[in-house]
């Protein structure tokens, strides 16, 4: 049984990797992988919206301070992951769009 | 069930050989053996080509005729390839995996209706061009995997040279990570994919054979687990520490290659 804070962490962990690999989709000039293995997988937005299930209240946003929290925390793991591909070389990554699709999540999952 | 074949002469006596994949004619079976009534004549016969398929059940080769079949009347294939989990041995597939290469635009959903209404097996279809499958084999290690195994309607010849695009193997590896946020929750069969996934994604990116088998052996090497036992979850969190530190040196392999690209 987990507690309200991991459970918020572990939303966040992954509403972070989906959010990444939106933006690393964006940044890449062909999109030619397909999910041949693993399509009955549930992937990183999946799991996201089954955890924001189980943070009550469940039907409405979070409390403004729990939400400004999860916002923070989203952004600044987002960000880890998309700086490090920078300092590394890999180039067209978009981090102007870091604020907006963590703003759509956020809105989405109902956690504003 | 019918075979066309030839007489050749032995030693001591002389034989006929049979395919060992075949829909029927099995070991011990009495048969009866005619001559061909004209000669010259052919009959039109299903020959598949099999590639990293070792045995095939009777049933299964008899369902790939039949998707053939099927897939055949409703868009004209330059090839049809099955693969996946239906190609494993025993029943514990969920779907067959048809990859239909074509040029033309098809309604794909309206194959997949009459495969399940006829056939009652759930059709994953992806269809596609040449182009995009030789593309998809150069950079992708899962096209690679997937044809490593499978079987088509035609033979497939592709001289394909691997090409290391760092965007593509990022990407891929990135679903992975999910297993490390997720331990706890994910089930042994998910647990075993994001985990053939990132060894598979290793493997390419060393330029090394891919198949299911040499991930497998790779999974138990680097890993010090069996496949079968992430497959069962039936790991602890020592599993987890060791796939962490494959899961890091695939990354920074990735991140390596930026600097060799041009």
């Amino acid at each position: 049984m987990k507690n309200r804070g991991q459970l918020i962490e572990i939303f966040v962990s992954n509403l972070a990797n989906s959010i990444v690999h939106q933006i690393l989709e964006k940044a890449t000039d062909e999109q030619i992988y397909i999910d041949g293995y693993g399509k009955e997988m549930r992937n990183s937005r999946q799991i996201a919206e089954n955890y924001r299930g189980k943070i009550n209240p469940i039907d409405m946003p979070l409390p403004v301070k729990d939400a400004e929290e999860v916002r923070q925390k989203l952004k600044s793991k987002v960000n880890a992951e998309l700086r490090l591909r920078i300092s590394g070389g890999y180039k067209n990554i978009n981090l102007e769009l870091v604020e907006e699709l963590v703003s759509l999540a956020l809105k989405e999952l109902k956690v504003v | 069930m019918e075979i066309i074949g030839r007489i050749s002469k032995g030693t001591k006596m002389d034989q006929i050989y049979l395919p060992k994949n075949r829909g029927g004619f099995a070991s011990g079976e009495y048969v009866l053996i005619t001559p061909l009534k004209q000669s010259g004549e052919k009959e039109k016969r299903f020959k598949p080509y099999f590639y990293g398929v070792k045995n095939l059940e009777v049933i299964k080769l008899r369902t790939i005729e039949e998707i053939f079949g099927l897939v055949n009347q409703s868009i004209e294939p330059e090839n049809i390839i099955i693969t996946g989990s239906f190609l494993e041995q025993g029943f514990g597939f969920n779907d067959i995996d048809i990859l239909v290469l074509a040029e033309r635009k098809a309604n794909t959903e309206r194959i997949s209706e009459k495969i399940k209404s006829q056939i009652g097996i759930k059709p994953h279809i992806i269809l596609m061009g040449t182009k995009s499958l030789i593309s998809g084999l150069s950079s992708d290690p899962l096209y690679n995997l997937m044809l490593s195994k499978c079987v088509s309607l035609k033979r497939i010849i592709f001289n394909v040279k691997r090409k290391i695009n760092y965007k593509i193997l990022d990407l891929i590896l990135l679903k992975s990570k999910t297993l490390i946020d997720n331990f706890e929750i994910l089930n042994g069969k998910e647990k075993y994919y994001l985990t053939l996934n990132m060894v598979s994604v290793l493997l390419f990116i060393q330029g090394k054979k891919l198949s299911k088998e040499i991930v497998n052996k790779e999974i138990g090497r680097l890993l010090k687990v069996d496949a079968e036992n992430i497959r069962e979850n039936m790991i602890n969190r020592e599993f987890l520490r060791e796939y962490k530190k494959v899961y890091s040196q695939t990354f920074n392999l990735i991140m390596e290659s930026i600097k060799h690209e041009k």
